[in-house]
């Protein structure tokens, strides 16, 4: 593997550096340990959100997304990110210009405006795969780097919609990524750490943030998300994992959203798989800010630490 | 669970008219989505596999299915104004299921662009674009978060647009390019005073 392959330009998005920084941190020195260093993206922006943007007019969200893939192109460096929603526009909009010549030129002529050009001179990862892909990493190079395993918990998977949907879209080397009705490479990805992953009814349904519908009918959105914290309540975990901040927005700040407005509570932690990674590599939950999160994850940390 | 939109009561009216009226149609609005949405929604052939696969339906009256009819029948004005066009969570379930290769999700995409042309926009995806105008972020750091991301040790802001505000130009560029953030501002202003 040539240096270049180690090295990505670090995507950031909103919601991971500036709500849950641990999943920022736990991600820079996790992955460091396993050979990756990501570099800062100077000057990125929102992916933007493709809820949002999408909706009101694709032209500029595949504008604003070439904005942020030209910033990596001129360090010449690939995209990793972290979170799902920027996944959908950081790499479906690289996908869609490196294969539309109409869209790559509407998007260069709004581009000129601001001295840039998009070129689609470099490819997209979410952190998830690369740690799953033994091409970059893998799940034995991940159970290896483990020196705190989180043995006795029980932990299910959140895997999200935007990463993997819709699959006829997406192009994974890990054919296994493309099933979207049962996958299980993340609870490979749990057990990895020493947990226990624990399936649950209809896991793959959405968190119910995406497409604007969180700002727009909060009560319509938190039901869905209930739907799942029911499900996941029948089986008993001690946490959910997920790798997408909007979604553990969703389920940990919704919980207390859902007690207000519904009358019901979990009391469960959420945690994006960086940061479990993090702590089943040493690091501490101060390390990774977990206080910050809604959600108490003291009742995990206990059994796992 | 309760309804928490009404519909406008000629739209109540029409919905419940389960009649097709050639001159509702608008052979145009067929093209503009197939156009927005680069996917062939007149190749539905009203199975249902979207309607059953999606997280929304069970708890309202959006169908996902109903509104890729209204695009072949060229049904501009039942599609987009009726409130059910903003509760597709864009989960892409139906887009993974549809044995027809259509993309319903992106069909509902096309169909929002084409309501924003009209003014029709839910006021919160409006102030998504002001934030981003401003900052860059649609959801921007605070000073409890600065404190902690120092504690991390991070940066106090992220290396993004946060950190070098010189960014930001640009972005304004391409949104005003669209007028896109003028609209918004706009259209706020109406709803809001």
């Amino acid at each position: 593997m040539s240096e270049a392959k180690h090295k990505f330009a670090f995507y950031l998005g909103c919601i991971a550096p500036n709500r849950y920084p641990g999943c920022e941190s736990a991600s820079i020195k996790a992955m460091k340990k396993l050979g990756i260093e990501l570099v800062p993206l100077k000057g990125a922006s929102c992916c933007p959100a493709p809820g949002a943007f999408g909706s009101i007019d694709l032209n500029v969200f595949y504008a604003m997304a070439a904005r942020n893939l030209v910033l990596a192109e001129q360090m010449n460096m690939d995209i990793a990110l972290l979170c799902n929603g920027c996944y959908k526009s950081i790499w479906e909009v690289n996908h869609k210009l490196k294969h539309n010549k109409d869209l790559r030129d509407g998007v260069n002529e709004v581009l000129k405006e601001i001295g840039m050009e998009y070129k689609g001179t470099i490819n997209v990862y979410h952190t998830a795969e690369l740690l799953y892909n033994d091409k970059f990493i893998g799940v034995e190079k991940v159970r290896a780097s483990v020196t705190n395993p989180l043995t006795g918990a029980r932990i299910a998977v959140h895997y999200g919609c935007h990463l993997t949907k819709p699959h006829k879209d997406r192009e994974f080397e890990k054919e296994v990524m493309l099933n979207t009705d049962h996958p299980v490479w993340m609870e490979e990805l749990v057990a990895a750490l020493g947990a226990t992953p624990v399936e649950y009814r209809n896991k793959m349904q959405c968190c119910g943030a995406g497409g604007g519908v969180r700002g727009y009918d909060i009560v319509h959105s938190l039901d869905i998300t209930n739907e799942k914290l029911i499900n996941l309540k029948e089986v008993g975990v001690d946490a959910l994992t997920d790798i997408c901040p909007f979604c553990q927005l969703q389920f940990d700040r919704g919980q207390i959203e859902i007690k207000e407005k519904f009358g019901v509570s979990y009391d469960l932690p959420v945690l994006h798989y960086a940061e479990l990674l993090g702590l089943a590599q040493g690091m501490s939950p101060q390390e990774l800010g977990l206080d910050l999160h809604a959600i108490s994850c003291e009742p995990f940390l206990q059994k796992v630490l | 669970m309760a309804r928490t939109k009404g519909y406008p009561e000629a739209l109540e009216k029409k919905l419940n008219d389960q009649r097709y009226y050639s001159e509702d149609s608008n052979p145009e609005f067929t093209k503009n989505v197939k156009a927005i949405s680069r996917t062939i929604a007149h190749m539905c052939f009203q199975c249902g596999t979207c309607t059953g696969s999606c997280p929304s339906a069970p708890r309202s009256s959006y169908r996902i299915r109903l509104f890729m009819r209204r695009a072949v029948l060229g049904l501009e004005n039942e599609a987009l104004t009726d409130p059910d066009l903003w509760l597709c969570t864009t989960c892409y379930s139906c887009t993974d299921r549809c044995p027809r290769d259509i993309a319903p999700t992106d069909v509902i995409m096309a169909m929002r662009n084409l309501a924003f042309k009209r003014d029709i926009i839910p006021v919160n995806f409006l102030k998504t674009v002001q934030a981003i105008y401003k900052t860059g972020h649609g959801v921007p750091n605070n000073d409890v978060n600065r404190a902690a991301r120092e504690r991390l040790g991070l940066t106090r802001d992220p290396p993004t647009t946060h950190m070098y505000p010189e960014y930001i130009k640009g972005i304004q560029t391409i949104l005003d390019h669209y007028k896109l953030k003028a609209n918004a501002d706009r259209i706020v202003k109406e709803r809001e005073g």
